[in-house]
């Protein structure tokens, strides 16, 4: 099968013939070697990322590749990798290279294609790896309908001029097959920019709420409120789903709402709202319960105080206020002051605020995995209190993300669909016939190209001959 | 707890094992033995090997109540059964059985690393949180006939052309194989019975671009929609984890290759190469990073 490789069109001009430096860098950038080698570079240098564990804290590094690696690495920048100066000098390369590409061979391709069309030479034909000569019966113009007939059947348009006895055609159809590269091309080049857009001008952010709390959304002119968040389990137990139900305010008033889960984000104004994480409160509850125990050993009916609430201890003329919780007591002995070792409930307390006749009288924390640690009462001697529980309250993580290259990235994979679809299934076919009248004899010369799949237009081309020949003798018995 | 079952889709399983065996075997005997009864059969047993393959997708299905695209075994499954389906086309399209021993022999090798995965790979797991992500439009159409757990969203239609992709780059890496060897006889003009009755190396050539012509954007679309699925899950389109690195690390190769097949020097032996090298990158990236890397995907 001939090889008909066809990009007469494409190439640039050869990098020997090229003089002076300038001449000769520009032949460099726009050659498709260079190509090769910028894709092929990317290709093993991306690998490194995969390996080395990306955005990790410095101590990491050190700690998995000792001391020279890990200096090494942070060196070259391989901890952030994908966006270290020299990766995107690579990325830079071939954006040159595209745009050098394509303003050396894009204006030919265009002038050759278009000039194609209203100035053909039939001559050509001998070069051509398909073509064929053949007599035909009947007069060159009595053969032209039928040939015009199969061309518009075939979705091809033509041109034709009269040459003397007989007439010249040239007819093509899919140009914009060839067209493709360079949709393609350019795609990548809005890909790329929707990405630097969304590196200048976009933020990613992350806030905690608690449910019944309102956020400041940070650069933006609205607040959100979490109603509830929740959470859906599979009858094996496993998490099925995380929900929250968002609010928004604008100056304190609701203006929308929107129940988002993992895979389903709020937009509101060019800012995206997504379930990341969840988790229980370290520093708030919703309620606690309290027992008094008194000096005889005798328990008081539960106290359940809601956050923030006020509620009497009975037959002792006091009253509880519940004012701070921690997950994870701990207590700083320079600054005096109590804090959360964590965020894990592993030494929940809870902080009470002791009334009498309206004033604060006492404050203690009450330890739930050490009752009677500390005195909870004015004066011991009216007994303990002990924390018998807490009411946690959840928190959903949510992630905050502008990103306003989006849509450009977007658009930019459509136009890439575009391009591969005109590149690979839309082929561009040429046709040039010549129907002449030499000695009383009607000749057909014929001959044809297609830029790629040539099996494909091995049948066409055969079909073409075929009907012609058929057409031929058909007008040829009308004549007779 | 209750697992759901999964003994009808491994029934299929262990039959369509056996069907590819014996498919691969005819067509193997066919080309040593140039008989042309085994050919035949050896069609017919590739379009029973397809059928079953299909019907374990279908069994899996009505197992697990969703759209079967969620697991490494899953989308192993998928992959024979779009190889299967892409060459029978190429048969039918070229009429010849040689490419058979090559490209079924890839689907067979398949097939036996998706029978050695562990268990748990082939149980039905329920979908995590990240994984549930489904067309609402498609939801609503199914709702009515109560099918609208079977909805897909970009993450099934993200697997399922990747693996059409996959598929693609497969039957091309048969074809350079073939390529490659054919070469290196016609140029040296050495003969052997078992090598002329391949194509031309022409055609060859030829019809692997094709088929890197179909898995190339495929495997566009299939990284595309990654993308859409990831800005919905988890806000960001590109993170640079590793399976989407891996990805694009295949992408540049083949784009490297289509470069090579229209620069001079490059073209024929060193494209071929490269086609092979991207398949190798493809079995990294469907095996080596779920089990090596450290990563987001939980399925291939
Ligand atoms: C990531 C980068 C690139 C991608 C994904 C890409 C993609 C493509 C695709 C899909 C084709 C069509 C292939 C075919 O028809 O078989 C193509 C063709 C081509 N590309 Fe690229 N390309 C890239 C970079 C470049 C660069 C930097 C150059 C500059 C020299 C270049 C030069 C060409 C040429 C000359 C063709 C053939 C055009 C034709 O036959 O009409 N490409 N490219």
């Amino acid at each position: 099968m001939p090889m008909n490789t066809n990009n007469d069109s494409t190439q640039a001009r050869p990098l020997k013939s090229r003089k002076g430096i300038f001449s000769k860098i520009w032949g460099v950038l726009a050659s498709v070697k260079l190509t090769l080698f910028v894709l092929l570079l990317l290709a093993i240098v991306s690998i490194i990322g995969t390996v080395i564990e990306q955005n990790k804290e410095l101590q990491f590094y050190y700690m998995t590749y000792g001391q020279g690696w890990g200096d090494f690495i942070i060196k070259l920048g391989l901890t952030d990798m994908y966006h270290a100066l020299w990766f995107t000098a690579i990325l830079g390369l071939i954006v040159v290279n595209i745009v050098v590409c394509t303003i050396e061979r894009f204006p030919s391709k265009w002038r050759n294609l278009l000039g194609d069309k209203t100035n053909f030479k039939v001559d050509i034909i001998d070069k051509l790896s398909r073509s064929d000569n053949f007599e035909l019966a009947g007069v060159p113009s009595s053969n032209k309908d039928g040939l015009l007939r199969v061309l518009k059947k075939k979705k091809y348009k033509h041109l034709i001029r009269e040459e003397g006895t007989g007439f010249a055609l040239h007819a093509w159809r899919g140009v914009i097959g060839r067209f493709g590269s360079d949709f393609t091309h350019v795609s990548l080049l809005v890909i790329l920019l929707g990405a630097i857009i969304g590196s200048f001008w976009g933020y990613k952010d992350f806030r905690v709420v608690l449910v019944g709390d309102t956020m400041q959304v940070p650069n933006a002119e609205f607040e959100l409120r979490l109603d509830n968040f929740w959470m859906e389990y599979y009858d094996s137990g496993q998490i099925k789903q995380y929900n929250s139900d968002l609010i928004i305010l604008e100056d304190g008033k609701e203006v929308g709402k929107k129940h988002i889960w993992v895979n389903e984000p709020l937009y509101y104004k060019g800012i995206r709202f997504y379930q990341s994480s969840w988790g229980k409160a370290w520093n708030r509850l919703s309620g606690a319960e309290v027992i008094l125990k008194t000096a005889d050993g005798k328990f008081s009916d539960p106290i359940e105080i809601n956050w923030m609430e006020t509620k009497p201890i009975p037959t002792t003329g006091y009253s509880i206020k519940l004012v701070a919780y921690v997950s994870d007591f701990a207590f700083d002995t320079e600054t005096k002051t109590v804090f959360s070792k964590s965020g894990e409930t592993n030494n929940p307390a809870a902080n009470f605020e002791i009334y009498k006749d309206g004033k604060v009288v006492f404050a203690t924390w009450l330890l739930f995995n050490h009752p009677e640690l500390v005195q909870s009462m004015p004066d011991a001697s009216e007994g303990v209190l002990l924390l018998n529980g807490i009411r946690g309250i959840l928190y959903s993580g949510i992630s905050i993300n502008k990103d306003p290259g989006t849509n450009i990235v977007w658009l930019g994979c459509l136009i890439m669909g575009l391009g591969c679809y005109f590149s690979f299934f839309v082929f561009h076919r040429r046709l040039w016939v010549r129907i002449e009248e030499v000695e009383g004899k009607t000749l057909v010369t014929l001959g044809g190209m297609i830029n790629k799949n040539d099996l494909l237009f091995d049948k066409e081309f055969n079909l073409l001959v075929k009907t012609l020949k058929e057409d031929g003798s058909k007008s040829f018995a009308e004549v007779k | 707890m209750d697992q759901p079952k999964v003994i009808l889709s491994l029934m299929f399983f262990t039959m369509a094992f056996a069907f590819y065996v014996v498919t691969v075997l005819c067509y193997i005997g066919n080309w040593v033995f140039k008989k042309k009864w085994l050919g035949q059969l050896a069609t017919t047993m590739t379009y029973v090997a397809l059928f079953s393959t299909s019907m374990i997708l279908v069994s899996r299905g009505f197992e697990s109540g969703r759209a079967p695209f969620s697991n490494l075994y899953e989308s192993m499954v998928l992959f024979v059964w779009a190889l299967t389906v892409g060459y029978l086309i190429l048969e039918y399209k070229t009429k010849m059985r040689i490419m058979g021993a090559f490209v079924m022999g890839v689907a067979l090798v398949a097939m036996i690393s998706a029978s050695m995965l562990p268990y748990r790979f082939k149980s039905v797991e329920p979908l995590n949180p990240a994984l549930q992500n489904k067309w609402n439009f498609l939801k609503d159409i199914l709702e009515p006939f109560g099918l609208q757990n079977y909805a897909i969203g970009w993450l099934d239609f993200h697997v399922f052309t990747t693996f059409i992709g996959y598929a693609a780059f497969a039957i091309a890496f048969g074809l350079s194989i073939m390529y490659l060897i054919k070469d290196s006889y016609e140029k040296k003009d050495k003969r052997s019975t078992l090598i002329d009755s391949f194509p031309g190396a022409d055609m060859l050539d030829e019809l692997s671009y094709r088929s890197i012509a179909v898995g190339f954007p495929f495997l566009g679309i299939g990284i595309v929609s990654g993308a859409v699925w990831a800005n919905a899950a988890w806000g960001q389109y590109w993170s640079w984890d590793p399976k989407e690195t891996w990805s694009l690390i295949t992408w540049f190769i083949y784009a490297a290759y289509l470069h090579a097949r229209v620069t001079r020097g490059w073209r024929g032996r060193k494209a071929a190469y490269l086609a092979v090298v991207g398949f190798i990158a493809i079995i990294f990236l469907y095996w080596g990073v779920s089990f090596v890397l450290p990563g987001l995907h939980a399925y291939a």
